[in-house]
């Protein structure tokens, strides 16, 4: 057993530090000592998505990460989308589109999301389709979620 | 019950997304748990049948914060083998140690727990568990495991036939040999498992001594701490178990499994807190998994395409043990009682077995045993058309039970008490444009590249069983009933309790619709609670398409008590008659009278001595009231799916056109969480047509246990789904609700392997299995393209 050291993030635009042992991965440290547990594990091999969360605006599986390996990193993760009054206006739509059921994958869906409409902020299906292919859901068949994201991006471009 | 529909049948939007779409959801292993908690591993055996010659524990236990490693007699010791009771002729009961003793029968059966303090440590431990197995052969394929010389799984089951039993209609013999054509064919269905995104896990926290506070990721709370007390010995009384936010269940969390009595009790053994998360690895070994069936079928009909008689010959693969609370035969007794579908089909003999193989357990998986036997009679009625040269959607129709002669009951004596067979597959035609597709389309299929074709699927759906349903089913010990407490506190507001557990179907919200219409107050005021036996009362739980029937039901008749007494209350303060009263929106007044009456709040007070109001003579305090409601052998939901598909010339690949839904589950609650529950089916049932299997070799090892392998349906291989609703009200239920949560599932499978048939009918290819994988459609492209 290795000595834990000591790792500093940006999460969500503060500054935190946990302690972490090499081999923890950036999912569990998250989840276990900074108690942001929004990201959650669904398969611990990269395939599933709902652990995704933005390193340096990119995003990124926690589980595929261990947290020594970001330290100083900017983190971001559904903790943040939301002030304690309004949702973001991507998660305004999902619950418009009903784009959740159980709600496991769902932070994975929004970081996927957050991130793609910053790059693309006029989707079309097939487009919106692709991005979220490497998010799996099990409840809502995707059709919600393409239409949420479709109504996400209309929702932002009109605000602009 | 108010006569005004406020909320029911309304898509309002779901209040439990608020704080699942901030990541605050509370799911197993988002709970807080205690510093001293110990770790659960569970050390998994590679062997699919094996005799355990030795453990070796030492190294383990050497391990800085390795507090036990335990085996199977360690923990015969606090929970005895679980069986499940099934009482039905011909089924041979067994039991299932919680650790494996002598033998393994699977691979990934537990062999050993080892208990840490950290779940990482687990890890390291269980690794260094040294197991010693004397490997022995397998019986891991259906069509061999009950051959003559097959390994056997139970020493006391001979021909590994767990389960087998028949039944024939008194006229069959004659209507099957005096008909004109008659059709064969066998179907092969892969096995699949309902994956849920978010693994099993429990988390056991002892209390005062020896009372337990018990989380599971389960569907079944109520049944859970029933067996929990049954089979560790425990005083249920003693034992609170509490289901947190739930990722997913699809029927594979409503069994109850080994690793929660082993967390339960160790954790009154050690006196501390025991958890026990899940991984993926062991999500796809261990939960149960469901479909490895074969369907031989024949069909006599005559020369219009009426069925004339229907003989089906049923093969389901039981795994290695019966599981709880269903046993190993829900899939297939399932399929028996329902292949018949919406068809006239009166003439019908059976013949079905439930094989045990040293493959993983089998289990409820959403639409249960209804994909498959809907896949092979589907099936039949496209090879009907084919035959005699008719169009599938006429054969179909033409052999329906008209709505004119519901209700009706089918050849093994299930109820079919209202539908609209007929009217729902013309809906979906229609929708989908079929004449005009139909019109359209070449004989061999094939348009700019790809072969076209459409498919449907027409069944009927098995939803809100009750006990008698249950019993004639030999599960002696499931009741069919679900309660509810409806409950004004003295603001006004409303609580009311409900038996189920919810995983992501919506209960806070449609059961709030419910009861806000069935006592006459907002929506707003109403909140639902669940998922916690301290809380609520006792029921079956939420599984089989089961919570709108039996919730909805117990909660309307527990809200109506509730508003008869503040009727009375009512009409006692204001000095009126009784049935002069009208309660809505939160007001009682008298008829005719708005501006006299009296608030929720004021009718509370009254209730709870809290005004200076007498309560009429002989009302007791309080405005709370609790009913229970089991519903009758089942009640009948239908659909009609179409899909239209094409299949890439070269790579087999299958890409969706179009797909329409045509559903008909009784009284819609809410529509948009219905249209959810449909879109979620029907992407497991493309899932499941195209795509998952799980793969065991003949030696029993399982070839795909990462989601790398295991292939879930993405976002890009699923079509937009479109949903239209009929509502044929149950008239065998309180408030007319069928379930819904299965359909989407059942009717996906055949809809999907008809249109892939019917795009492939110019090449001459029989689709009779799924799954439809590229690799095996564009090997049979290829070979029917070099046939001269």
């Amino acid at each position: 057993m290795s000595e834990k050291v000591e790792v500093t993030l940006t999460v969500n635009g503060r500054k935190r530090s946990g302690l972490a042992e090499p081999r923890m991965l950036l999912a569990d440290f998250l989840r276990h000592e900074l108690g942001l547990r929004g990201a959650h594990i669904g398969c611990e091999h990269g395939v599933c998505g709902a652990c995704t969360i933005l390193i340096e605006g990119r995003t990124a599986r926690s589980c595929l990460h261990f947290a020594v390996a970001v330290d100083g990193a900017v983190i971001d993760t559904v903790e943040g989308m939301a002030g304690p009054d309004a949702l973001h206006p991507i998660q305004e739509a999902f619950h418009r589109n009903h784009a959740l059921q159980c709600g496991y994958c769902t932070s994975g869906f929004l970081l996927t999301t957050l991130e793609f409409l910053r790059r693309n902020p006029d989707p079309d299906e097939g487009a919106i389709r692709r991005a979220l292919t490497n998010n799996l859901c099990r409840c809502t068949g995707y059709s919600n979620i393409v239409k949420a994201v479709a109504d996400a991006a209309a929702a932002m471009r009109e605000a602009e | 019950m108010a006569d005004v529909d406020n909320y029911v049948g309304q898509a309002i939007l779901r209040r439990e997304d608020d704080y699942l779409l901030r990541g605050q959801g509370r799911f197993i292993d988002d709970l807080p748990t205690p510093p001293d908690t110990l770790h659960l591993g569970f050390v998994l055996s590679p062997h699919a049948h094996a005799r355990i010659t030795a453990i070796e524990t030492g190294a383990a236990l050497a391990l800085d914060g390795v507090v036990a490693v335990l085996r199977g007699d360690d923990l015969a010791e606090l929970v005895q083998p679980i069986v499940a009771e099934i009482e039905f002729p011909g089924y041979h009961l067994h039991g299932r140690d919680v650790i494996a003793r002598e033998k393994v029968r699977f691979v990934g059966e537990a062999v050993a727990v080892v208990v840490t303090q950290s779940a990482y440590l687990a890890q390291d431990a269980m690794e260094l568990v040294e197991v010693e197995y004397e490997a022995l052969p397998a019986a891991a394929i259906l069509e061999h495991a009950d051959q003559p010389g097959a390994p056997l799984v139970h020493e006391a089951i001979p021909n590994n036939t767990i389960f087998k039993g028949e039944f024939t209609t008194p006229d069959f013999e004659a209507a099957f040999d005096g008909a004109p054509h008659r059709l064969r064919e066998r179907f092969r269905s892969g096995r699949v498992g309902g994956v849920p995104l978010e693994p099993r896990g429990c988390l056991a926290l002892p209390e005062h001594g020896d009372n337990l506070v018990f989380y599971s990721s389960t569907q079944v709370p109520h049944l859970l701490r029933t067996a929990l007390a049954r089979f560790m010995g425990h005083s249920e009384s003693r034992i609170r178990v509490i289901v947190p936010e739930v990722g997913g269940g699809f029927g594979t969390k409503a069994q109850i499994y080994p690793e929660e009595f082993i967390t339960a009790a160790l954790a009154l053994r050690f006196r501390q807190p025991v958890k026990w998360i899940q991984d993926r690895r062991e999500e796809l070994l261990t939960n149960i998994q469901a479909r490895d069936h074969i369907y031989d079928v024949e069909i006599a009909f005559d020369g219009q395409g009426i069925v004339q008689a229907l003989r089906a010959d049923i093969t389901t693969n039981a795994g290695a043990y019966s599981t709880l609370p269903f046993g190993c035969t829900l899939e297939t007794t399932g399929g028996a009682r329902m292949i018949v579908g919406p068809y006239r089909i009166t003439n019908y003999a059976y013949e079905a077995r439930a094989l045990a193989t040293h493959t993983a357990p089998s289990g409820a998986y959403r639409g249960v045993a209804q994909p498959t036997c809907f896949m092979a009679i589907e099936g039949m009625m496209d090879r009907i058309a084919r035959h005699l040269g008719l169009d599938p959607a006429a054969v179909r129709l033409a052999n329906m039970v008209p709505t004119a002669d519901l209700p009706w009951v089918n050849a093994v004596g299930v109820r079919y008490e209202t539908g609209s067979y007929v009217e729902s597959l013309q809906r979906a035609m229609q929708m989908i444009g079929y004449q005009d597709f139909r019109k359209g389309q070449p004989v061999d299929r094939l348009v700019e590249g790809k072969y076209r074709g459409i498919g449907i699927a027409s069944f009927t759906e098995v939803s809100g069983t009750g006990a008698p349903g249950w019993r004639a089913r030999g599960l002696a010990r499931l009741p069919g009933f679900d309660s509810g407490i409806v409950r004004v506190e003295p603001t006004g507001k409303v609580t009311a309790y409900v038996s189920h557990a919810n995983g992501g179907q919506g209960h806070y919200t449609t059961f709030a619709q419910v009861v806000a219409d069935a006592l006459g107050v907002e929506f707003d005021d109403v909140t639902i609670i669940e998922g916690d036996t301290a809380a609520t009362p006792y029921g079956t739980n939420t599984f089989a398409s089961r919570s709108a029937v039996t919730g909805g039901g117990a909660l309307i008749r527990a809200a109506s008590k509730v508003q008869e007494k503040m009727r009375r209350i009512a009409a006692h303060v204001l000095e009126a008659a009784d049935e002069d009263i009208v309660i809505e929106a939160g007001r009682a007044h008298v008829a005719g009278v708005p501006e006299h009456g009296l608030s929720f709040m004021e009718i509370a007070e009254t209730a709870y001595s809290m005004n200076n109001h007498s309560l009429p003579e002989g009302e007791e305090f309080g405005l709370e009231e609790t009913d229970f409601y089991d519903p009758p052998l089942v009640t009948m939901a239908n659909a009609v799916h179409i899909a239209q598909v094409a299949v890439d010339a070269e790579d087999g690949r299958v890409t969706f056109e179009n797909y329409v839904v045509v559903h008909d589950c009784g009284r819609v609650i809410n529509p948009m969480i219905v249209e959810g529950q449909i879109h979620g089916g029907a992407a497991q049932g493309i899932g499941e047509a195209l795509m998952e299997e799980f793969v065991y070799d003949e030696g029993g090892q399982l070839q795909n246990a990462t989601l790398l392998d295991y292939l879930l349906p993405t976002a890009e291989d699923v079509p937009l789904f479109q949903v239209k609703h009929i509502e044929s009200p149950s008239t065998d239920t309180v408030g007319g609700f069928k379930g819904v949560g299965e359909g989407g599932l059942i009717g996906a499978v055949p809809a999907v392997l008809n249109a892939v048939a019917d795009a492939l009918a110019g090449l001459d290819i029989n689709i009779n299995r799924k799954p439809l994988r590229p690799s095996l459609l564009g090997n049979l492209i290829r070979e029917a393209r070099m046939k001269p």
